[in-house]
């Protein structure tokens, strides 16, 4: 080899490692990599729609032209709802395709899970599909939650329950876990500022199919209102069974149960009554629908799969993202992660379909706020056939 | 004493689902020695199949019953021809890995086909109606769901028919002394194979009504795991080759869960059955009522 030859593959050599250096990982001049996790199988398996909506979110999207000329690929695997299957899936993607940014994720222990994993690489991860509050407390750099706590839901119903409905004896049966106990939490704190003290507080597996100790210990209790913080195969067999016990109170529950039509259809009705907490301001059967909903809808009737409904869930998966793709709409061409960082902390006010004026803030190691983009939930109630009534406005909580 | 006699009665009917399973699950082990560990799915499948059945095909469910039954009956015949009869020089470790697989399998195309939402069967009794029994105790409400009463009703039926099938039949008899010994029964002129192959459809037709039953409260790929679990945990309990000792070993953990939520900790109501079986192994290891051989060599 010549002098000449061996100087022009130096050359190469070095702009390459140049190229490679300046490049941010998961993103080239015609791909942006995106990873989601979901149950698409096992007990929690209902949640899964929202990953799938997400993925008809990007196919509009990449259909729109995608983003600065770049296209979104989607990496979304099922976890079961299991944390072990959640780490080890996610960190194989990371490592083998190199994601950009995560998306969403369903549950709070999947989430908690690889919330160390992708901290310690400063990967950002947006909308955390769980209102726990390990997402924001303490608050991360790369972690931006958009559900807004649980125990904010907790409280809104109770607020409600005392104020509204006069209730007095309140009582909460909760799914043993991250989920459930935020629950407590926030139905703890808001009866005290009332106060007043939880009338009972129930504990339930998330394993258990026999649910009727736990009706009967909440029907002795006379409770007037009822919390249900559990998944909604329980949700519903607790409302039965509570039927079936001739236990006369109200039933409210978190948005994890505010898909009402399916849960009207799996309670063979009995769901006409209960109200829940819910933060997506289109799951109303009197309020027409936006132009960004119909918009959304028509994406889901060319790119969902046949067999899919399109409910609560599946529409979350657009809102949980939303304000990320706006995020990277605003990096332009520097999409890099720091910058993505600094366009997500300038979000202020956004309005998509989920939520209202979601608003992040620079980054401050104290305050939760900064990385909490949504406060606020309001009340709905189920009617006949599904279909829901407005009870409140939104309630905002900090 | 009303909320004792509430508790004892919502743990009746929780035992009579978990007999049902235990039942099925010990009609295999008598006569094959294997653990079922694929029993539950092999409930979920003719569940499903009804549910397409009705909703698919628009059958009235009671026709859509007995054509499940004759499925169920074709899957565990199936099952005991294509798989386990080829396998059957293989150890009771080799065996049980099948069932696993086989579970998965079963699991993976009920989801595969019907999708992971939960869905409603159009049963005819409401899981949430109730029968009140009024002063049955003296100033007391006491309510009996009417499915537990319908499931318990049915557990007891189907226990008499077992009872009576194993005790009187030709075909009880024989499936009696392929169980005590296979190569001495084949030497008296009973065809062992086909004793095997019915087993497994009698043992998946009981499964089926035990999954038809479950899924009237809700229908999803997993709806049999915690029965499929108790159901095990009570045939280890009463002894794994004891038919009455299977169906009493259900009733004492569904009376015990029930007692032990209301009274001790509803946290760890679940996991009391699991207790139970540690403490009654080590006392007495063949279950409380299988009779314990000892193989001489």
């Amino acid at each position: 080899m010549n002098k000449f030859k061996l100087f022009l593959l130096i050359i190469v050599f070095l702009f390459g490692l140049i190229n490679i250096a300046g490049a941010e990982e998961g993103v080239t001049d015609t791909e942006i990599h995106i990873g989601q996790w979901s149950p698409q199988t096992g007990p929690a398996a209902p949640w899964g729609a929202v990953a799938r909506g997400t993925g008809v979110f990007f196919q509009l999207i990449n259909e729109e032209g995608g983003i600065e000329g770049r296209k979104i690929v989607y990496h979304m695997f099922d976890d079961s709802y299991n944390p072990a299957k959640t780490k080890a899936g996610v960190k194989q993607l990371q490592e083998s395709v190199g994601i950009f940014a995560w998306a969403a994720g369903i549950g709070s222990a999947t989430g908690l899970a690889v919330k160390e994993y992708l901290m310690s690489k400063n990967i950002p991860w947006v909308g955390p599909c769980s209102g726990s509050t390990q997402w924001t407390n303490p608050p991360q750099k790369y972690l931006f939650s958009i559900y807004p706590l649980y125990a904010t839901e907790a409280k809104a119903l109770c607020k409600y329950a005392v104020e509204t409905l006069a209730k007095k004896k309140i009582g909460i049966i909760y799914q043993n876990d991250e989920y459930g106990k935020n629950g407590l939490i926030g139905a703890t704190e808001e009866l005290k500022a009332h106060g007043l003290e939880l009338t009972i507080s129930i504990p339930l597996d998330v394993e258990t199919s026999d649910i009727k100790p736990h009706v009967l210990q909440a029907r002795k209790s006379e409770a007037e209102a009822i919390l249900l913080w559990v998944s909604p195969f329980h949700a519903v067999r607790i409302v039965g069974t509570g039927k079936m016990m001739k236990f006369s109170t109200q039933w409210m529950t978190s948005s994890t149960c505010s898909d009402f039509p399916l849960m009207y259809s799996l309670s063979g009705g009995l769901w006409e009554g209960v109200i829940a907490a819910t933060f997506s301001e289109f799951a109303l059967s009197d309020v027409p629908d936006s132009p960004l909903m119909l918009k959304y809808k028509e994406a889901f009737k060319k790119f969902a799969s046949k067999d899919e409904r399109w409910s609560v869930f599946f529409w979350a998966g657009f809102g949980m993202v939303e304000p990320m793709i706006e995020a990277i709409k605003k990096c332009g061409k520097d999409l890099t992660r720091e910058n993505f960082v600094k366009q997500m902390e300038g979000i202020k006010d956004f309005q998509g379909v989920a939520g209202k004026n979601i608003t992040f803030k620079p980054f401050d190691e104290k305050d939760p706020s900064s990385r909490q983009g949504l406060n606020s939930v309001f009340l709905v109630q189920c009617i006949k056939d599904g279909g829901t009534k407005k009870l409140t406005d939104w309630m905002e909580f900090k | 004493m009303f909320d004792f006699v509430q508790m004892l009665v919502s743990g009746i009917a929780s035992g009579s689902a978990y007999a049902l399973m235990g039942l099925a699950m010990v009609i295999i082990y008598k006569t094959s020695k294997i653990p079922n560990f694929a029993q539950g799915e092999m409930a979920l499948a003719p569940s499903f199949f009804a549910y397409m059945l009705i909703d698919s095909y628009h059958l009235p469910f009671y026709i859509a019953c007995i054509l499940t039954f004759g499925f169920s009956v074709f899957l565990g015949c199936m099952i005991e021809i294509i798989v386990l009869r080829k396998a059957q020089k293989s150890n009771v470790l080799g065996m049980i890995i099948i069932t696993i697989g086989l579970e998965m399998i079963l699991l993976g195309f009920v989801s595969w086909k019907f999708g992971a939402e939960p869905k409603s069967m159009p049963f005819p009794i409401s899981p949430y109606d109730s029968i009140p029994m009024k002063d049955l105790i003296k100033g007391t409400d006491l309510i009996i769901g009417t499915l537990e009463l319908f499931t318990f009703t049915i557990a007891l039926i189907l226990m008499i028919i077992i009872f009576l099938f194993f005790k009187f039949t030709k075909f009880g008899i024989a499936m009696k002394a392929t169980q005590q010994n296979q190569v001495i029964a084949r030497a008296m002129g009973i065809n062992t194979r086909r004793i095997q192959m019915m087993t497994w459809a009698i043992s998946s037709f009981v499964g089926c009504i035990a999954g038809l039953l479950v899924s009237s409260i809700t229908l999803h790929p997993y709806m049999m795991w915690d029965p499929m679990l108790k159901g095990f945990s009570a045939a280890v309990l009463g002894g794994m080759a004891s038919l009455p000792g299977s169906i009493i070993g259900a009733y004492i953990i569904g009376i015990l869960e029930s007692l032990f939520g209301g009274y001790i900790s509803i946290e760890f109501k679940s996991v009391v059955s699991l207790m139970i079986i540690v403490v009654v192994l080590c006392i007495k290891p063949s279950g409380l009522f299988a009779r314990h051989y000892i193989k001489k060599v």
